[in-house]
Protein backbone atom coordinates (compact mmCIF):
# COMPACT_ATOMS: atom_id res chain seq x y z
CA UNK A 1 0.00 0.00 0.00
CA UNK A 2 1.41 3.37 -0.91
CA UNK A 3 2.05 5.76 1.92
CA UNK A 4 -0.03 8.37 0.17
CA UNK A 5 -3.05 6.18 0.41
CA UNK A 6 -2.36 5.49 4.09
CA UNK A 7 -2.11 9.19 4.84
CA UNK A 8 -5.37 9.81 3.02
CA UNK A 9 -7.08 7.08 4.99
CA UNK A 10 -5.75 8.51 8.26
CA UNK A 11 -7.14 11.89 7.36
CA UNK A 12 -10.58 10.53 6.55
CA UNK A 13 -10.72 8.61 9.81
CA UNK A 14 -9.73 11.67 11.76
CA UNK A 15 -12.42 13.73 10.08
CA UNK A 16 -15.10 11.16 10.74
CA UNK A 17 -14.13 10.96 14.41
CA UNK A 18 -14.12 14.74 14.68
CA UNK A 19 -17.61 14.81 13.23
CA UNK A 20 -18.75 12.26 15.81
CA UNK A 21 -17.23 14.28 18.62
CA UNK A 22 -18.87 17.48 17.50
CA UNK A 23 -22.23 15.82 16.96
CA UNK A 24 -22.69 15.71 20.74
CA UNK A 25 -22.22 19.46 20.79
CA UNK A 26 -24.75 19.73 17.99
CA UNK A 27 -27.30 17.70 19.93
CA UNK A 28 -26.80 19.88 22.96
CA UNK A 29 -27.30 22.98 20.85
CA UNK A 30 -30.44 21.54 19.25
CA UNK A 31 -31.94 20.68 22.63
CA UNK A 32 -31.28 24.18 23.93
CA UNK A 33 -32.59 25.84 20.78
CA UNK A 34 -35.69 23.69 20.71
CA UNK A 35 -36.62 24.28 24.34
CA UNK A 36 -35.90 27.98 24.21
CA UNK A 37 -37.79 28.51 20.94
CA UNK A 38 -40.81 26.70 22.26
CA UNK A 39 -40.58 27.84 25.85
CA UNK A 40 -39.68 31.51 25.73
CA UNK A 41 -42.69 32.91 23.82
CA UNK A 42 -45.05 32.15 26.68
CA UNK A 43 -42.85 34.17 29.04
CA UNK A 44 -43.64 37.19 26.82
CA UNK A 45 -47.28 36.38 26.54
CA UNK A 46 -48.13 35.47 30.12
CA UNK A 47 -45.39 37.44 31.88
CA UNK A 48 -42.26 36.14 33.58
CA UNK A 49 -43.60 36.99 37.01
CA UNK A 50 -46.92 35.22 36.46
CA UNK A 51 -45.14 32.08 35.43
CA UNK A 52 -42.27 31.91 37.88
CA UNK A 53 -44.07 33.31 40.90
CA UNK A 54 -47.62 32.32 39.94
CA UNK A 55 -49.26 30.02 42.47
CA UNK A 56 -51.87 28.56 40.17
CA UNK A 57 -51.33 26.06 37.37
CA UNK A 58 -54.47 25.76 35.17
CA UNK A 59 -53.00 26.06 31.71
CA UNK A 60 -56.25 25.53 29.86
CA UNK A 61 -57.69 28.52 31.68
CA UNK A 62 -54.67 30.74 31.22
CA UNK A 63 -52.91 30.20 34.59
CA UNK A 64 -49.30 29.17 34.15
CA UNK A 65 -47.94 29.58 37.67
CA UNK A 66 -45.19 27.06 38.43
CA UNK A 67 -43.96 28.47 41.70
CA UNK A 68 -45.20 25.50 43.75
CA UNK A 69 -43.34 23.16 41.42
CA UNK A 70 -40.13 25.17 41.64
CA UNK A 71 -40.35 25.07 45.41
CA UNK A 72 -41.20 21.37 45.33
CA UNK A 73 -38.26 20.60 43.09
CA UNK A 74 -35.96 22.40 45.50
CA UNK A 75 -37.49 20.65 48.49
CA UNK A 76 -37.09 17.14 47.12
CA UNK A 77 -33.57 17.96 45.96
CA UNK A 78 -32.68 19.22 49.39
CA UNK A 79 -34.39 16.21 50.97
CA UNK A 80 -32.44 13.87 48.72
CA UNK A 81 -29.24 15.59 49.78
CA UNK A 82 -30.08 15.35 53.47
CA UNK A 83 -30.58 11.61 53.10
CA UNK A 84 -28.13 10.70 50.34
CA UNK A 85 -25.31 13.10 51.31
CA UNK A 86 -24.29 11.72 54.70
CA UNK A 87 -25.03 8.15 53.65
CA UNK A 88 -23.02 8.53 50.46
CA UNK A 89 -20.14 10.26 52.19
CA UNK A 90 -20.08 7.60 54.89
CA UNK A 91 -19.95 4.91 52.26
CA UNK A 92 -17.20 6.71 50.33
CA UNK A 93 -15.15 7.14 53.50
CA UNK A 94 -15.55 3.47 54.33
CA UNK A 95 -14.49 2.48 50.83
CA UNK A 96 -11.54 4.85 50.65
CA UNK A 97 -10.18 4.55 54.19
CA UNK A 98 -11.38 1.39 55.86
CA UNK A 99 -12.37 -1.24 53.31
CA UNK A 100 -9.90 -3.99 52.55
CA UNK A 101 -9.30 -5.30 49.08
CA UNK A 102 -12.05 -7.90 49.41
CA UNK A 103 -14.73 -5.50 50.60
CA UNK A 104 -13.87 -3.15 47.76
CA UNK A 105 -14.06 -6.01 45.33
CA UNK A 106 -17.75 -6.55 45.93
CA UNK A 107 -18.81 -3.05 47.01
CA UNK A 108 -17.62 -1.20 43.92
CA UNK A 109 -19.43 -3.39 41.37
CA UNK A 110 -22.51 -3.25 43.61
CA UNK A 111 -22.41 0.53 43.42
CA UNK A 112 -22.07 0.48 39.66
CA UNK A 113 -25.08 -1.78 39.55
CA UNK A 114 -26.99 0.64 41.77
CA UNK A 115 -26.24 3.39 39.26
CA UNK A 116 -27.44 1.21 36.41
CA UNK A 117 -30.84 0.31 37.84
CA UNK A 118 -33.59 2.08 35.84
CA UNK A 119 -35.37 4.79 37.76
CA UNK A 120 -38.75 3.16 37.27
CA UNK A 121 -37.51 0.32 39.46
CA UNK A 122 -36.68 2.76 42.26
CA UNK A 123 -40.15 4.27 41.87
CA UNK A 124 -41.72 0.84 41.93
CA UNK A 125 -39.96 -0.13 45.15
CA UNK A 126 -40.89 3.26 46.57
CA UNK A 127 -44.57 2.65 45.86
CA UNK A 128 -44.46 -0.89 47.17
CA UNK A 129 -42.49 -0.31 50.37
CA UNK A 130 -41.68 3.27 51.26
CA UNK A 131 -45.09 4.81 50.61
CA UNK A 132 -47.02 2.17 52.62
CA UNK A 133 -44.41 2.39 55.37
CA UNK A 134 -44.89 6.14 55.69
CA UNK A 135 -48.68 5.79 55.49
CA UNK A 136 -48.67 3.23 58.29
CA UNK A 137 -46.17 4.80 60.64
CA UNK A 138 -46.44 8.55 60.02
CA UNK A 139 -49.90 9.00 58.50
CA UNK A 140 -51.19 10.71 55.36
CA UNK A 141 -51.42 8.98 52.01
CA UNK A 142 -47.74 8.11 52.03
CA UNK A 143 -47.21 9.78 48.65
CA UNK A 144 -45.17 12.63 50.01
CA UNK A 145 -42.12 14.84 50.21
CA UNK A 146 -40.64 12.33 52.63
CA UNK A 147 -41.15 9.35 50.30
CA UNK A 148 -39.73 11.28 47.36
CA UNK A 149 -36.71 12.43 49.36
CA UNK A 150 -35.94 8.89 50.46
CA UNK A 151 -36.22 7.47 46.95
CA UNK A 152 -34.12 10.28 45.47
CA UNK A 153 -31.66 10.06 48.35
CA UNK A 154 -31.00 6.45 47.40
CA UNK A 155 -30.84 7.30 43.71
CA UNK A 156 -28.14 9.93 44.14
CA UNK A 157 -25.95 7.57 46.20
CA UNK A 158 -23.87 6.31 43.27
CA UNK A 159 -23.07 9.87 42.18
CA UNK A 160 -22.20 11.06 45.67
CA UNK A 161 -20.22 7.95 46.51
CA UNK A 162 -18.16 7.67 43.35
CA UNK A 163 -17.15 11.33 43.20
CA UNK A 164 -16.48 11.61 46.95
CA UNK A 165 -14.51 8.39 46.75
CA UNK A 166 -12.33 9.79 43.96
CA UNK A 167 -11.82 12.96 45.99
CA UNK A 168 -10.78 10.99 49.07
CA UNK A 169 -8.48 8.74 47.07
CA UNK A 170 -6.71 11.74 45.58
CA UNK A 171 -5.76 13.01 49.05
CA UNK A 172 -2.01 12.35 49.18
CA UNK A 173 -0.90 9.46 51.34
CA UNK A 174 1.59 11.82 52.99
CA UNK A 175 -1.25 13.68 54.76
CA UNK A 176 -2.53 10.46 56.26
CA UNK A 177 0.98 9.44 57.29
CA UNK A 178 1.63 12.86 58.78
CA UNK A 179 -1.55 12.68 60.80
CA UNK A 180 -0.97 9.14 62.01
CA UNK A 181 2.66 9.86 62.88
CA UNK A 182 1.40 12.64 65.18
CA UNK A 183 -0.31 9.95 67.21
CA UNK A 184 -3.85 10.34 65.94
CA UNK A 185 -6.20 7.46 65.56
CA UNK A 186 -7.38 6.38 62.16
CA UNK A 187 -10.70 8.12 62.66
CA UNK A 188 -9.08 11.35 63.86
CA UNK A 189 -6.85 11.49 60.80
CA UNK A 190 -9.81 10.69 58.54
CA UNK A 191 -12.17 13.19 60.12
CA UNK A 192 -9.76 16.01 60.80
CA UNK A 193 -7.37 15.72 57.86
CA UNK A 194 -8.50 13.51 54.98
CA UNK A 195 -12.12 14.65 54.74
CA UNK A 196 -11.28 18.37 55.05
CA UNK A 197 -8.56 17.91 52.43
CA UNK A 198 -11.13 16.38 50.08
CA UNK A 199 -13.88 18.86 50.83
CA UNK A 200 -14.06 20.46 47.40
CA UNK A 201 -14.56 17.13 45.70
CA UNK A 202 -17.10 16.09 48.31
CA UNK A 203 -18.98 19.34 47.76
CA UNK A 204 -18.90 18.74 44.01
CA UNK A 205 -20.30 15.25 44.51
CA UNK A 206 -23.22 16.72 46.45
CA UNK A 207 -23.92 19.33 43.80
CA UNK A 208 -23.85 16.75 41.03
CA UNK A 209 -26.09 14.53 43.13
CA UNK A 210 -28.49 17.46 43.43
CA UNK A 211 -28.42 17.83 39.65
CA UNK A 212 -29.41 14.20 39.37
CA UNK A 213 -32.23 14.68 41.89
CA UNK A 214 -33.66 17.80 40.20
CA UNK A 215 -33.78 16.03 36.87
CA UNK A 216 -35.23 12.72 38.04
CA UNK A 217 -38.76 12.20 36.73
CA UNK A 218 -40.19 8.72 36.63
CA UNK A 219 -39.48 7.64 40.19
CA UNK A 220 -40.70 11.01 41.44
CA UNK A 221 -44.02 10.80 39.61
CA UNK A 222 -44.59 7.42 41.16
CA UNK A 223 -44.11 8.40 44.81
CA UNK A 224 -44.69 12.17 45.03
CA UNK A 225 -48.49 12.26 44.80
CA UNK A 226 -48.24 15.06 42.21
CA UNK A 227 -50.48 17.56 44.00
CA UNK A 228 -50.43 21.11 42.65
CA UNK A 229 -49.48 23.01 45.77
CA UNK A 230 -46.51 23.80 47.95
CA UNK A 231 -46.25 20.97 50.48
CA UNK A 232 -46.92 22.16 54.02
CA UNK A 233 -44.96 19.35 55.64
CA UNK A 234 -42.92 16.21 55.10
CA UNK A 235 -46.04 14.07 54.66
CA UNK A 236 -47.70 16.27 52.01
CA UNK A 237 -47.75 15.34 48.33
CA UNK A 238 -46.08 17.57 45.75
CA UNK A 239 -45.33 17.92 42.05
CA UNK A 240 -41.91 18.75 40.66
CA UNK A 241 -41.01 20.56 37.43
CA UNK A 242 -40.00 17.35 35.69
CA UNK A 243 -43.14 15.51 36.77
CA UNK A 244 -45.28 18.35 35.46
CA UNK A 245 -43.84 17.99 31.97
CA UNK A 246 -43.99 14.21 31.90
CA UNK A 247 -47.51 14.01 33.29
CA UNK A 248 -49.14 16.45 30.92
CA UNK A 249 -47.18 16.55 27.69
CA UNK A 250 -49.01 13.63 26.10
CA UNK A 251 -52.33 15.47 25.97
CA UNK A 252 -51.34 19.15 26.07
CA UNK A 253 -51.87 21.43 23.10
CA UNK A 254 -51.64 25.14 22.32
CA UNK A 255 -50.66 27.37 25.25
CA UNK A 256 -50.80 24.40 27.60
CA UNK A 257 -48.03 22.79 25.59
CA UNK A 258 -46.05 26.02 25.61
CA UNK A 259 -46.49 26.18 29.37
CA UNK A 260 -44.78 22.83 29.68
CA UNK A 261 -41.89 24.09 27.61
CA UNK A 262 -41.63 27.11 29.90
CA UNK A 263 -41.38 24.63 32.77
CA UNK A 264 -38.55 23.04 30.80
CA UNK A 265 -36.77 26.38 30.44
CA UNK A 266 -36.80 26.90 34.21
CA UNK A 267 -35.56 23.36 34.76
CA UNK A 268 -32.77 23.82 32.26
CA UNK A 269 -31.75 27.01 34.01
CA UNK A 270 -31.62 25.34 37.43
CA UNK A 271 -29.53 22.48 36.08
CA UNK A 272 -27.14 24.87 34.37
CA UNK A 273 -26.62 26.78 37.60
CA UNK A 274 -25.92 23.54 39.49
CA UNK A 275 -23.49 22.39 36.84
CA UNK A 276 -21.75 25.71 36.90
CA UNK A 277 -21.22 25.47 40.64
CA UNK A 278 -20.02 21.88 40.40
CA UNK A 279 -17.51 22.80 37.72
CA UNK A 280 -16.40 25.82 39.68
CA UNK A 281 -15.78 23.74 42.79
CA UNK A 282 -14.00 21.01 40.82
CA UNK A 283 -11.79 23.44 38.95
CA UNK A 284 -10.80 25.15 42.15
CA UNK A 285 -9.66 21.79 43.54
CA UNK A 286 -7.65 20.94 40.47
CA UNK A 287 -5.84 24.25 40.47
CA UNK A 288 -5.04 23.99 44.13
CA UNK B 1 27.94 4.75 80.19
CA UNK B 2 25.87 6.39 77.50
CA UNK B 3 22.24 5.43 77.48
CA UNK B 4 20.11 4.57 74.50
CA UNK B 5 16.80 6.27 73.92
CA UNK B 6 16.12 3.73 71.19
CA UNK B 7 17.71 0.34 70.95
CA UNK B 8 17.26 -2.69 68.74
CA UNK B 9 18.45 -6.20 69.34
CA UNK B 10 18.58 -8.74 66.52
CA UNK B 11 15.92 -6.83 64.65
CA UNK B 12 14.64 -8.54 61.52
CA UNK B 13 11.96 -7.25 59.21
CA UNK B 14 10.32 -8.91 56.24
CA UNK B 15 8.23 -7.31 53.51
CA UNK B 16 6.46 -10.51 52.53
CA UNK B 17 9.30 -12.75 51.43
CA UNK B 18 11.78 -9.89 51.11
CA UNK B 19 14.23 -9.69 54.02
CA UNK B 20 14.39 -5.92 54.63
CA UNK B 21 16.38 -5.73 57.89
CA UNK B 22 18.86 -8.38 58.92
CA UNK B 23 19.83 -8.84 62.58
CA UNK B 24 20.16 -5.14 63.20
CA UNK B 25 21.68 -4.14 66.57
CA UNK B 26 21.39 -0.41 66.76
CA UNK B 27 21.22 2.33 69.34
CA UNK B 28 20.17 5.95 69.29
CA UNK B 29 21.87 7.87 72.12
CA UNK B 30 19.96 10.37 74.15
CA UNK B 31 20.35 14.08 73.35
CA UNK B 32 22.56 13.37 70.41
CA UNK B 33 22.12 13.23 66.67
CA UNK B 34 22.46 9.82 65.13
CA UNK B 35 22.47 9.46 61.39
CA UNK B 36 21.83 6.50 59.14
CA UNK B 37 23.58 6.48 55.80
CA UNK B 38 23.76 4.02 52.97
CA UNK B 39 22.78 3.62 49.35
CA UNK B 40 19.17 3.97 48.30
CA UNK B 41 17.06 0.92 49.14
CA UNK B 42 19.36 -0.39 51.87
CA UNK B 43 16.67 -0.17 54.57
CA UNK B 44 17.34 3.16 56.27
CA UNK B 45 13.73 4.30 56.15
CA UNK B 46 12.55 0.85 57.06
CA UNK B 47 14.64 0.88 60.23
CA UNK B 48 13.58 4.41 61.12
CA UNK B 49 9.92 3.58 60.63
CA UNK B 50 10.18 0.64 63.01
CA UNK B 51 10.56 3.04 65.92
CA UNK B 52 7.19 4.76 65.52
CA UNK B 53 5.54 1.69 64.00
CA UNK B 54 4.81 3.37 60.69
CA UNK B 55 5.54 0.03 59.05
CA UNK B 56 2.27 -1.15 60.57
CA UNK B 57 0.53 0.75 57.77
CA UNK B 58 1.98 -1.61 55.20
CA UNK B 59 0.33 -4.96 54.63
CA UNK B 60 2.35 -8.09 54.98
CA UNK B 61 5.16 -6.78 57.18
CA UNK B 62 6.65 -9.06 59.80
CA UNK B 63 9.01 -7.78 62.52
CA UNK B 64 11.11 -10.03 64.75
CA UNK B 65 13.54 -9.12 67.49
CA UNK B 66 13.50 -6.53 70.21
CA UNK B 67 13.05 -2.78 70.08
CA UNK B 68 13.45 -0.83 73.30
CA UNK B 69 12.25 2.71 73.87
CA UNK B 70 13.86 4.11 77.02
CA UNK B 71 14.63 0.50 77.95
CA UNK B 72 10.98 -0.43 77.69
CA UNK B 73 9.86 -2.95 75.06
CA UNK B 74 8.18 -1.13 72.19
CA UNK B 75 5.57 -3.86 71.90
CA UNK B 76 4.19 -2.91 75.31
CA UNK B 77 3.73 0.80 74.56
CA UNK B 78 0.38 2.13 73.42
CA UNK B 79 0.76 3.19 69.78
CA UNK B 80 -0.78 6.63 70.38
CA UNK B 81 1.59 7.33 73.26
CA UNK B 82 4.51 5.95 71.26
CA UNK B 83 3.88 8.26 68.33
CA UNK B 84 3.40 11.21 70.62
CA UNK B 85 6.73 10.46 72.27
CA UNK B 86 8.51 9.76 68.97
CA UNK B 87 7.74 12.40 66.36
CA UNK B 88 8.50 12.02 62.68
CA UNK B 89 9.45 14.41 59.89
CA UNK B 90 9.07 13.12 56.35
CA UNK B 91 11.10 13.31 53.19
CA UNK B 92 8.77 15.71 51.45
CA UNK B 93 7.35 18.47 53.64
CA UNK B 94 3.78 17.36 54.28
CA UNK B 95 1.88 20.14 56.02
CA UNK B 96 -1.87 19.60 55.92
CA UNK B 97 -3.68 21.78 53.37
CA UNK B 98 -4.97 24.06 56.11
CA UNK B 99 -3.72 27.25 57.72
CA UNK B 100 -0.41 27.41 59.58
CA UNK B 101 -2.28 27.62 62.85
CA UNK B 102 -4.51 24.66 62.10
CA UNK B 103 -1.43 22.61 61.26
CA UNK B 104 0.11 23.42 64.60
CA UNK B 105 -2.95 22.83 66.76
CA UNK B 106 -3.77 19.51 65.08
CA UNK B 107 -1.69 17.43 67.47
CA UNK B 108 -2.88 19.47 70.43
CA UNK B 109 -6.50 18.75 69.56
CA UNK B 110 -5.84 15.09 68.97
CA UNK B 111 -4.05 14.71 72.29
CA UNK B 112 -6.59 16.77 74.20
CA UNK B 113 -4.45 19.71 75.25
CA UNK B 114 -6.21 22.56 76.98
CA UNK B 115 -7.23 25.23 74.47
CA UNK B 116 -5.83 27.95 76.69
CA UNK B 117 -2.34 26.56 76.20
CA UNK B 118 -2.50 26.64 72.38
CA UNK B 119 -1.04 30.10 71.86
CA UNK B 120 1.82 29.62 74.25
CA UNK B 121 2.74 26.24 72.73
CA UNK B 122 2.47 27.60 69.18
CA UNK B 123 4.83 30.43 69.96
CA UNK B 124 7.33 28.20 71.72
CA UNK B 125 7.42 25.68 68.86
CA UNK B 126 7.63 28.27 66.10
CA UNK B 127 10.47 29.93 67.99
CA UNK B 128 12.23 26.60 68.37
CA UNK B 129 12.26 26.11 64.59
CA UNK B 130 13.14 29.73 63.87
CA UNK B 131 9.87 30.59 62.18
CA UNK B 132 8.27 32.81 64.76
CA UNK B 133 9.50 36.17 63.49
CA UNK B 134 8.63 35.33 59.88
CA UNK B 135 5.29 33.82 60.49
CA UNK B 136 3.71 35.26 63.62
CA UNK B 137 1.49 37.57 61.57
CA UNK B 138 0.67 34.87 59.03
CA UNK B 139 -0.77 32.20 61.26
CA UNK B 140 -3.99 32.19 59.29
CA UNK B 141 -2.45 31.87 55.84
CA UNK B 142 -2.49 28.49 54.11
CA UNK B 143 0.55 26.40 54.97
CA UNK B 144 0.78 25.47 51.30
CA UNK B 145 1.74 29.02 50.43
CA UNK B 146 5.01 28.82 52.38
CA UNK B 147 8.37 28.05 50.76
CA UNK B 148 9.53 24.43 50.84
CA UNK B 149 12.03 25.19 53.58
CA UNK B 150 9.44 26.93 55.72
CA UNK B 151 7.03 24.06 55.15
CA UNK B 152 9.62 21.62 56.44
CA UNK B 153 10.28 23.84 59.46
CA UNK B 154 6.56 23.98 60.05
CA UNK B 155 6.45 20.18 59.96
CA UNK B 156 9.18 20.06 62.60
CA UNK B 157 7.25 22.60 64.67
CA UNK B 158 4.11 20.51 64.28
CA UNK B 159 5.95 17.53 65.71
CA UNK B 160 7.31 19.61 68.60
CA UNK B 161 3.84 20.78 69.68
CA UNK B 162 3.01 17.47 71.33
CA UNK B 163 6.26 17.42 73.32
CA UNK B 164 8.08 14.40 71.89
CA UNK B 165 11.36 13.14 73.34
CA UNK B 166 12.69 11.70 70.14
CA UNK B 167 12.45 13.04 66.60
CA UNK B 168 12.87 10.85 63.54
CA UNK B 169 13.75 12.63 60.31
CA UNK B 170 13.65 10.72 57.03
CA UNK B 171 15.81 12.59 54.51
CA UNK B 172 14.29 15.89 55.65
CA UNK B 173 16.35 17.97 53.24
CA UNK B 174 16.00 15.98 50.04
CA UNK B 175 13.33 18.34 48.71
CA UNK B 176 15.26 21.47 49.68
CA UNK B 177 17.93 23.59 48.01
CA UNK B 178 21.47 23.70 49.51
CA UNK B 179 20.95 26.90 51.49
CA UNK B 180 17.68 25.69 53.00
CA UNK B 181 19.43 22.41 53.73
CA UNK B 182 22.13 24.16 55.76
CA UNK B 183 19.48 26.02 57.70
CA UNK B 184 17.60 22.84 58.55
CA UNK B 185 20.89 21.31 59.66
CA UNK B 186 21.49 24.23 62.00
CA UNK B 187 18.01 23.69 63.33
CA UNK B 188 18.76 20.04 64.08
CA UNK B 189 21.90 20.96 66.01
CA UNK B 190 19.83 23.50 67.91
CA UNK B 191 17.20 20.89 68.77
CA UNK B 192 19.74 18.37 70.00
CA UNK B 193 19.88 20.07 73.38
CA UNK B 194 16.33 19.11 74.19
CA UNK B 195 15.61 16.16 71.95
CA UNK B 196 17.08 12.91 70.76
CA UNK B 197 17.41 12.89 67.00
CA UNK B 198 17.65 10.13 64.44
CA UNK B 199 18.14 11.25 60.87
CA UNK B 200 18.21 9.23 57.69
CA UNK B 201 20.19 10.79 54.90
CA UNK B 202 21.79 9.71 51.68
CA UNK B 203 23.95 12.81 51.87
CA UNK B 204 27.23 11.82 53.54
CA UNK B 205 28.38 15.41 54.03
CA UNK B 206 25.19 16.06 55.91
CA UNK B 207 25.79 13.10 58.20
CA UNK B 208 29.35 14.27 58.77
CA UNK B 209 28.24 17.84 59.50
CA UNK B 210 25.41 17.25 61.92
CA UNK B 211 25.62 13.88 63.56
CA UNK B 212 27.46 12.60 66.60
CA UNK B 213 26.97 8.94 65.71
CA UNK B 214 26.60 7.32 62.34
CA UNK B 215 25.33 3.96 61.18
CA UNK B 216 26.14 2.64 57.74
CA UNK B 217 23.65 0.25 56.16
CA UNK B 218 23.89 -1.97 53.14
CA UNK B 219 21.23 -4.36 51.80
CA UNK B 220 19.41 -4.57 55.12
CA UNK B 221 22.53 -5.00 57.25
CA UNK B 222 23.84 -2.44 59.68
CA UNK B 223 27.46 -2.78 58.59
CA UNK B 224 29.03 -0.41 61.02
CA UNK B 225 27.95 1.90 63.78
CA UNK B 226 29.96 4.32 65.86
CA UNK B 227 31.07 7.89 66.43
CA UNK B 228 30.70 9.93 63.28
CA UNK B 229 34.31 11.11 63.31
CA UNK B 230 35.51 7.54 63.51
CA UNK B 231 33.20 6.25 60.76
CA UNK B 232 34.33 8.97 58.41
CA UNK B 233 38.05 8.90 59.17
CA UNK B 234 38.88 5.31 59.98
CA UNK B 235 36.02 2.95 59.21
CA UNK B 236 36.52 -0.59 60.39
CA UNK B 237 34.75 -2.23 57.48
CA UNK B 238 36.04 -1.89 53.96
CA UNK B 239 32.50 -1.60 52.59
CA UNK B 240 31.99 1.49 54.73
CA UNK B 241 35.27 2.81 53.46
CA UNK B 242 34.16 2.11 49.91
CA UNK B 243 30.90 3.95 50.40
CA UNK B 244 32.27 7.08 52.08
CA UNK B 245 35.07 7.42 49.58
CA UNK B 246 32.47 7.21 46.84
CA UNK B 247 33.47 3.96 45.24
CA UNK B 248 29.84 2.83 45.14
CA UNK B 249 26.39 3.99 46.12
N1 LIG C 1 6.13 -1.34 51.31
C1 LIG C 1 7.13 -2.11 50.86
N2 LIG C 1 6.88 -3.33 50.34
C2 LIG C 1 7.87 -4.11 49.88
N3 LIG C 1 9.16 -3.76 49.88
C3 LIG C 1 9.49 -2.56 50.39
C4 LIG C 1 8.49 -1.67 50.90
N4 LIG C 1 9.11 -0.54 51.34
C5 LIG C 1 10.43 -0.73 51.10
N5 LIG C 1 10.66 -1.93 50.54
C6 LIG C 1 11.97 -2.47 50.16
O1 LIG C 1 12.80 -2.47 51.26
C7 LIG C 1 14.09 -2.02 50.93
C8 LIG C 1 14.49 -0.87 51.81
O2 LIG C 1 13.67 0.23 51.57
P1 LIG C 1 13.86 1.60 52.32
O3 LIG C 1 13.93 1.35 53.76
O4 LIG C 1 12.82 2.53 51.85
O5 LIG C 1 15.28 2.07 51.77
P2 LIG C 1 16.07 3.43 51.98
O6 LIG C 1 15.25 4.32 52.84
O7 LIG C 1 17.37 3.04 52.56
O8 LIG C 1 16.26 4.00 50.61
C9 LIG C 1 14.06 -1.65 49.47
O9 LIG C 1 14.67 -2.67 48.73
C10 LIG C 1 12.62 -1.57 49.14
O10 LIG C 1 12.38 -2.04 47.83
MG1 LIG D 1 14.25 6.11 52.35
Amino acid sequence: MSSNKAVFKERIIKQILTAFAFSSLLFLFLIFAFILVEGLPLFYKAGVKNIIFGMKWAPTRGFFGIFPMIVSSFLVTFGALVIGGPLGLGCAVYLAEYAGRQQKMFLKPALELLAGIPSVVYGFLGVLYIVPFIRTFFGGSGFSLLATSIVLGIMILPTVISISYDALMSVPRSYREGALAMGSTKWQSTWRVVIPAAKSGILASCILGMGRAVGETMAVIMVAGNALKIPGGLLDPLRTLTSNIALELSYASGDHRLGLFSTGVVLLFIIMVLNYFANFVIRRTVIK
Amino acid sequence: MLDCALKTDKLNLYYGAFHGLKDVDFCVYRNAITSLIGPSGCGKSTLLRCFNRMNDLIDDVAVQGTILVNDEPLAGIDIIELRKKIGMVFQRPNPFPFTVRENLVYGLKVHGYNKRRYDEILERCLKAVGLWEDIKDKLNTPAMSLSEEMKQRLCVARVLTVEPEIILLDEPCSALDPIATLKIEELMIELKRNYTILIVTHNMQQAARVSDYTGFMLLGDLIEFGETSKIFTSPADERTDGYITGRFG
